[in-house]
């Protein structure tokens, strides 16, 4: 799929410029916009879900405020800055939310470290070429029109229980406490939920010539989620200009882009957009016999619970808004002066801005129980990013010989800034957030930290250089370097990180001995070995700071910020370096029915970034940012793509991908730092599981899920302390009866790991005279998902709360439960699924007749449409960082870093089934 | 000709491009907008006391941070538990772990009063350097008497580790070889090297007791250690060390005269919300909900009321509480003392207008809210099981914080410190008087009641040790607990304080008796292990025998 529809001939970009397909030496595919996923997806991500062997795609929640998760060839930093690919759009670093997909005309992804080591430290988990669709030389001035709608499911529901249910569960004598029959019957999850609407316009404008074109595009989205009150509502416009004087030796484009962006917040802190997880959390947790509202109109609540509110209350006695603009100018010269050498200027600047504004009212649960009588909050956060980036090209070809070398320089800076007040004690509801003064607690004098702002300031410089040779195009080489320094490493020995990178391909089919075969079209092998690389994601780890974050002191009958070092310093602190090799095929065969390419990666990490647990003392802290260890991912992708069937009115193209990735941690210690026990605890379970989720050890994967093995439950009613609780399997791999169970770390186990160990995905598209048809499937295999949602709602001790039906059946056909809830292997359940995930089907009119019309489509479309698989819960692909957690003392928590993969969070917005209907018209 | 106009334009572009490089910047951003870098920050004077404060702070979070030395203390003892609760309070069997004594090596209570103690300790560390060295601009007539005061600090935090942990690393300096890894020290070796820090630096401090060393360490507060040093030297070092406890008491009582430390008139007045000017005071860890606003900075109330308390005390947040007292223990008070009358909250409860309160959870719903003198196990309560924590006064209208100051030392226990080990030393009729001086106050309307006498402080305790929950009830009783009597004066007096277990430890009770839910569970257990975190960081850490 992603190499079938790009031909040898093509052009592929590959950083500071483009090559000829037959050409690069390295891994790069390229997804068109005809092969994109289609239907109203969350993000530029989306598009290409299924589409790359070796890019996993995660959209690990049906929020449509939320975007996807991209990993590439597996985890490749620990803690530092770079976790996700580079995206640029049009050249311009940006990320995927923040281009409108209808714009895209096409998207490449530069696997493997030779061909990203250009991009040094940005690059290193991949690139992603966003590339919009361009003004060009028209022969007309057209018009195109697309739109469509759509509406969503929810894809799998929990089996949680009905009124009916829990008035058995009472009657059989399971619920004697805490929860009583209410008298009504309540279906929770109904009450927030709705049938939501979405659409999308989109205008495009072409016109101009061959030496002055444009284009103009305008694009409106209004995303409603499933539940009431998410939404994500987009209007953007972009303008792109090109003019070329001096017989094309000179040219100019301009390209602005601005967008405006209106989403629901939940205000717990500044910019915390989308839905209120915890609102669904106690949609899950509701008594279903309770009302959602009292006789006389107030909300029904049982407030002296603990963690218990309505959350029909808590959705409409709240309101938030988010209003974020994003602009983009980008303006760049070309020039030719002699055929052969080019020199280019990208200047861009970039800018984000938004404004959150959040209010409760005098009904919220807040003000019921906890007397703010009314709480507002405002913020809002500005981010600036400007670049220039200036490069000379020289290519020439002598004979058979082919040379190109590209020098440059780059300078990328980033301003930040945000502020963020809460106030609360209204007089009144009926103004939210836009009168904030009105509230009377930040004039009490009783709080401290009401009002809060932040800047910080990072820069970027960088010098690189290519060179590529070819001989008759046969013999590929390509060789580039790239010095680079970030002003996150200022102040340490050396910010600057050198990042070299050869390739080579072989272009067998070019050769004399090949000439008479028929069966292949095109050979090539291909090698690489690039280093790419990373810096810390915070600035001024290397020196000593200070700062007033300590706390207050009393000193001599006043109160005082007291002024401490903030961090360990590490002085030698450096870049992370990811060296890849990557060894690859790629062919076509039989008149290019069938093609492919096969590619083997190997990529070391040396010197991972990560707050290493340190003694303290004689450290300041238990934490130092530090450069220790190797990391390790090795795996093998293979793309094939075949066209079975291509006559004039039927054509079929199918494609199948295969990814592996085999993930270890090589080590963790160096001369300096070292891990006398070999061992990470990552990841954090919520409350009541106050303890870490995952266990990385040396020579281990990331991933390891680490808690208690059940191998039983006590079912003998004599023996009280253990009748009914979990029989685990001891440090000695013997049954140990609950009450002798000291729940120590050295009795917990690797239950599962939640990293898939390999993906697969099948496309085809179909042809049919008018009418087309495509189905994209994709699965994950051999990994856990540890089902929270089940370890929580399905422990009959949780009887506070409501439960799934499940809840009350026999453990193990033996008993019901009685432990406590534990993170054990009894919630780790096999992961793999196969989803049929995008199904389209279109229609071409014929336009030739119609006068004004030059091409029309319809189409239907479904996503995430149909999943096999064995886990129970929602779905078991689940966020690859787990979302909500609460650190525990000694736990390493880097939320952010996909150490602790594989969490179904039960506060996590349920994924969704799609329909779109959509209308393509040129004019 | 066209081509040499390119080549011109070619060169200005070449130019261009070279101009840009060497302006445009190959400078790293290297302004911070809310952190100083050390190296280019000139402390004054003015910053001294920012400076210098922040050892003192970390004493707050060891103390009453969610799961640490308050729980290691109190929870793990006989006069408090945090049972399982119709509104939760399970957190995956911590609580139920502390109260039966199986804490594992990495329970929260383990990690935080180490990682904790330990911040403290390196910030005096640190402080001694900087002051040493130059670091922090103090004036020369004042370096002695601060490092002084910072060693005392570091002592106290020792003392923490010592009686928690025994074997830990003694470290006293801040600038250490790269790679330096502490190496462990016996437990005696952590109670000398405390005794000697305490005694030659107690003369160097200041011996006023005033605002200026209010929350500070000065003499009196370095005294009182010491003594509490010498109190549990039999435990802490193999050789007990009465007389010597006896003469540090002494030295404080005497000094009395121009101290103004003396007992207050009323128990209470120590614990009020603005006690800050309490005589029997003698070192504060100083709160206010305001400035000390750390996450469960002092919410002992949160933590033990029922959410229906929010009407009593017009609470800003409904508390969600489960913390109570032990039965067993509130039987050993006589009910007119008014320390049992003021610092437990029973029976029914009322809103601040006089409305009566009424139970909303479990199978009490519906029913009175009013705490009864019964829990039915670690593992089971109802809403109304056991009464609650109210030794530290309530204010009316208070946040999810307190602003009581913690009286880490006051003078009742330097008075109870040395009746104990008068009676350790023979001389129970002695020790009698100082504890009848003491329980005066409590029983003013039967004076009578407040005289103990030198027998009745010789004979057991009147704890009703055993098992005695819903599943099951066991008799062992207190009546042959040595100095039992004593034990129980100190558990009236001092209940609440975070210091329950060391008193059970050193009257040899801690891991021999049985109550509510909890059997003994082993010998080892009167030491906490080393967390395996830390022995995870350092090599030279061996694990505490049993664990």
């Amino acid at each position: 799929m992603a190499e079938e529809t790009i031909g040898i001939e093509e052009v592929v970009a590959i950083g500071y410029g483009t090559m000829k397909k037959a050409d690069v030496t390295s891994s790069v595919a390229t997804v068109k916009s005809d092969n994109f996923v289609k239907g109203s997806v969350t993000d530029a991500g989306q598009l290409l879900s299924g589409k790359v062997a070796g890019l996993s795609i995660i959209s690990p929640n049906g929020d449509p405020t939320g975007s996807t998760q991209i990993l590439l060839r597996g985890n490749t930093s620990l803690m530092g800055a770079n976790q996700n690919p580079l995206v640029l759009i049009d050249g311009i670093p940006g990320d995927m939310k923040t281009v409108p997909t209808q714009d895209i005309e096409s998207i490449d992804v530069l696997k493997d470290g030779s061909a990203a080591a250009i991009y040094g430290t940005r690059g290193t988990n991949g690139v992603i070429f966003i590339t919009t669709k361009p003004a060009t030389a028209v022969s007309r001035n057209t018009l195109e029109y697309s739109t469509y709608f759509s509406t969503q499911t929810i894809a799998r529901k929990l089996d949680l229980s009905t009124a009916a249910d829990f008035r058995a569960q009472m009657k059989a004598g399971y619920r004697t406490t805490e929860m009583f029959d209410n008298g009504a019957s309540t279906d929770w999850l109904k009450e927030i939920t709705r049938t939501p609407l979405t659409q999308s316009h989109n205008l495009t404008f072409r016109g101009g010539d061959k030496n002055t074109n444009y284009l103009v595009s305008v694009n409106y989205n209004n995303d409603e989620g499933i539940f009431k009150k998410s939404y994500n509502q987009v209007f953007s416009g972009r303008a792109d200009f090109n003019h070329s004087m001096f017989n094309d030796k000179l040219k100019f484009n301009i390209n602005v882009f601005s967008s405006s962006t209106k989403y629901n917040n939940h205000g717990a802190g500044n910019g915390d957009g989308g839905f209120n997880s915890n609102i669904y959390r106690q949609v899950t947790m509701q008594n279903p016999t309770s009302p959602v509202k009292n006789a006389d109109g107030t909300w029904f609540q049982e407030l002296t619970k603990f963690d218990y509110q309505n959350p029909v209350s808590d959705l409409n006695e709240s309101d938030g808004q988010s209003n974020e603009s994003n602009s983009r100018y980008k303006g760049s010269v070309i020039f030719n002066p002699i055929t052969g050498l080019k020199f280019t200027g990208v200047f861009s600047y970039g800018k984000r801005m938004r404004e959150n504004g959040y209010s409760e009212t005098k009904q919220n649960a807040t003000t019921l129980r906890d007397n703010r009588n009314g709480y507002a909050s405002i913020g809002g956060e500005e981010s600036i990013n400007r670049l220039a980036e200036l490069t000379a090209e020289y290519k020439k070809s002598i004979g058979n010989h082919n040379f190109m070398i590209l020098g440059g320089y780059s300078y990328e800076e980033n301003d930040y800034n945000n502020y963020y007040m809460q106030n609360w004690d209204f007089p009144t509801d009926k103004f939210g957030c836009n009168d904030i003064q009105l509230g009377q607690a930040i004039s009490s004098g009783k709080y401290d930290n009401m009002i809060s702002s932040y800047r910080s300031s990072t820069n970027l410089i960088g010098f690189f250089g290519r060179f590529t040779y070819n001989y008759n195009e046969k013999y590929l080489l390509m060789a580039s370097l790239r010095r680079e320094e970030a002003s996150q490493l200022w102040g340490t020995k050396n910010p600057w990180g050198t990042f070299p990178a050869v390739s080579v391909g072989w272009r067998i089919t070019k050769e004399e001995f090949m000439k008479n075969q028929k069966l292949f079209n095109d050979i090539k092998l291909r090698a690489g070995y690039g280093v790419t690389g990373s810096q810390p994601s915070s600035s001024f780890l290397g020196v000593g700071i200070i700062d007033y974050g300590y706390g207050y002191v009393y000193s001599n009958g006043k109160w005082i910020k007291t002024l401490v070092p903030s961090q360990n310093a590490n002085p030698d602190l450096k870049w992370e370096e990811k060296r890849e090799t990557d060894l690859g095929v790629d062919f076509s065969i039989l008149n290019s029915r069938i093609s492919g390419s096969v590619d083997y990666y190997n990529r070391q990490i040396h010197n991972l970034l990560f707050d290493y647990a340190v003694p303290s003392p004689p450290n300041l802290y238990n934490m130092t940012m530090a450069n220790v260890g190797v990391m390790e991912n090795k795996g093998l992708e293979i793309m094939l793509n075949f066209v079975p069937v291509k006559t004039n009115d039927i054509e079929w193209n199918t494609s199948v991908g295969y990814s592996t990735n085999k993930n270890k941690l090589v080590s963790l210690s160096n001369d300096i730092y070292k891990l006398s026990t070999g061992y990470l605890r990552v990841g954090a379970i919520f409350p009541p599981i106050q303890t870490f989720s995952h266990l990385l050890k040396v020579g281990g994967p990331v991933g390891d899920f680490y808690g208690f093995k059940v191998i039983g439950i006590g079912d003998d009613p004599t023996d009280v302390a253990n009748y009914g609780q979990w029989i685990y399997e001891g440090a000695d791999g013997k049954p140990v009866k609950y009450s002798d169970f000291g729940h120590a770390f050295e009795d917990k186990k690797v239950i599962g790991n939640g990293l898939p160990k390999f993906y697969m995905s099948w496309t085809n598209n179909v042809r049919y005279k008018n009418w087309d048809f495509s189905i994209t499937q994709r699965g994950a295999f051999k990994f856990q998902v540890a089902n929270l949602q089940r370890m929580m709602l399905e422990n009959p001790t949780e009887s506070q709360y409501n439960v799934l039906r499940t809840a009350y059946n026999k453990v193990f056909g033996k008993t019901q439960l009685k432990s406590p809830v534990e993170f054990n292997s009894y919630y780790i359940e096999k992961g793999d699924y196969w989803k049929i995930d995008n199904i389209t089907l279109g229609y071409n009119f014929k336009t030739s007749r119609i006068k004004f019309i030059q091409s029309m489509r319809i189409y239907a479309s479904s996503l995430n449409t149909f999943m096999i698989t064995g886990y129970k819960g929602i779905d078991p692909e689940v966020s690859l960082r787990n979302p909500t957690s609460y650190a525990q003392a000694g736990v390493v928590q880097t939320p952010t870093a996909g150490l602790d993969p594989g969490m179904d969070s039960p506060y996590k917005y349920p994924t969704t089934r799609t329909f779109t209907i959509g209308l393509d018209v040129t004019f | 000709m066209n081509n040499l106009k390119y080549n011109i334009k070619t060169g200005i572009a070449v130019v261009a491009v070279l101009m840009m490089i060497n302006s445009s910047c190959t400078k790293l951003k290297d302004t911070s907008y809310n952190q100083i870098i050390s190296s280019e920050f000139t402390p004054t004077v003015a910053d001294l006391p920012s400076l210098t404060g922040a050892p003192y702070v970390d004493w707050r979070g060891l103390l009453l941070q969610w799961n640490t030395l308050y729980r290691a203390q109190e929870v793990s003892g006989d006069e408090m538990l945090t049972p399982a609760r119709p509104n939760g309070w399970v957190d995956g069997g911590v609580y139920r772990r502390i109260h039966e004594h199986k804490w594992t090596t990495d329970d929260d209570i383990v990690i935080n009063v180490w990682t904790r103690a330990y911040q403290g300790i390196t910030n005096c560390n640190r402080i001694i350097y900087q002051v040493q060295t130059g670091g922090i601009p103090v004036a020369a007539k004042d370096t002695t008497s601060l490092i002084a005061e910072m060693r005392l600090l570091r002592a106290s935090y020792y003392w923490v580790l010592c009686d928690m942990y025994g074997n830990v690393p003694i470290v006293d300096k801040f600038d250490v070889p790269e790679g330096y890894l502490p190496q462990q020290n016996t437990r005696k070796e952590v109670y000398d090297f405390i005794v000697k820090e305490l005694t030659t630096n107690i003369p160097l401090v200041s011996a006023d007791n005033n605002q200026a060393t209010y929350g500070k360490f000065n003499k009196w507060a370095g005294l009182t250690l010491l003594a509490k040093m010498y109190l549990n030297a039999g435990v802490y070092s193999g050789t007990p060390a009465w007389d010597k406890c006896i003469s540090t008491c002494d030295e404080i009582i005497n000094a009395t005269g121009t101290t103004k430390i003396a007992l207050e008139s009323n128990q209470k007045n120590v614990f009020i919300t603005e006690n800050q000017n309490s005589k029997e005071i003698i070192f504060a860890l100083p709160f206010d909900s305001k400035y000390v606003s750390d996450w469960n900075s002092f919410d002992v109330h949160m933590q033990t009321l029922d959410p229906g308390n929010q009407a009593t005390y017009n609470l800003e947040y409904s508390p969600w509480g489960g913390v109570c007292a032990v039965p067993q223990f509130i039987s050993t008070f006589d009910t007119t003392d008014a320390r049992y009358v003021d610092n437990y909250i029973k029976y029914q409860q009322y809103a601040a207008n006089g409305d009566k309160l009424y139970c909303t959870m479990g199978s009490f719903s519906g029913k009175p809210l009013s705490f009864r003198n019964y829990v039915g196990g670690v593992d089971y309560s109802d809403e109304v099981d056991g009464f609650r924590l109210g030794k530290f006064e309530i204010a009316m209208g208070a946040s999810n914080r307190l602003s009581n100051d913690w009286p880490l030392f006051r003078y009742a226990d330097v008075l109870m410190m040395k009746a104990e080990c008068l009676l350790r030393t023979g001389k129970a009729d002695q020790a009698a008087e100082i504890v009848s001086e003491v329980r005066a106050r409590d029983f003013k309307s039967n004076p009578d009641k407040a005289t103990v006498t030198g027998a009745q402080l010789l004979g057991g305790s009147s704890y009703d040790y055993g098992l005695r929950n819903h599943l099951q009830s066991t008799e062992e009783g207190g009546s042959d607990i040595q100095y039992g009597r004593m034990l129980d004066e100190l558990g009236w007096e001092f209940c609440q304080e975070a210091r329950r277990r060391t008193d059970m430890v050193r009257f040899g009770v801690f891991t021999k008796k049985s109550w509510l839910s909890h059997s003994p569970n082993g010998d080892y257990r009167a030491l906490y292990p080393i967390p395996q975190s830390e022995i995870a960081k350092n090599s030279n850490l061996k694990q505490n025998p049993g664990y």
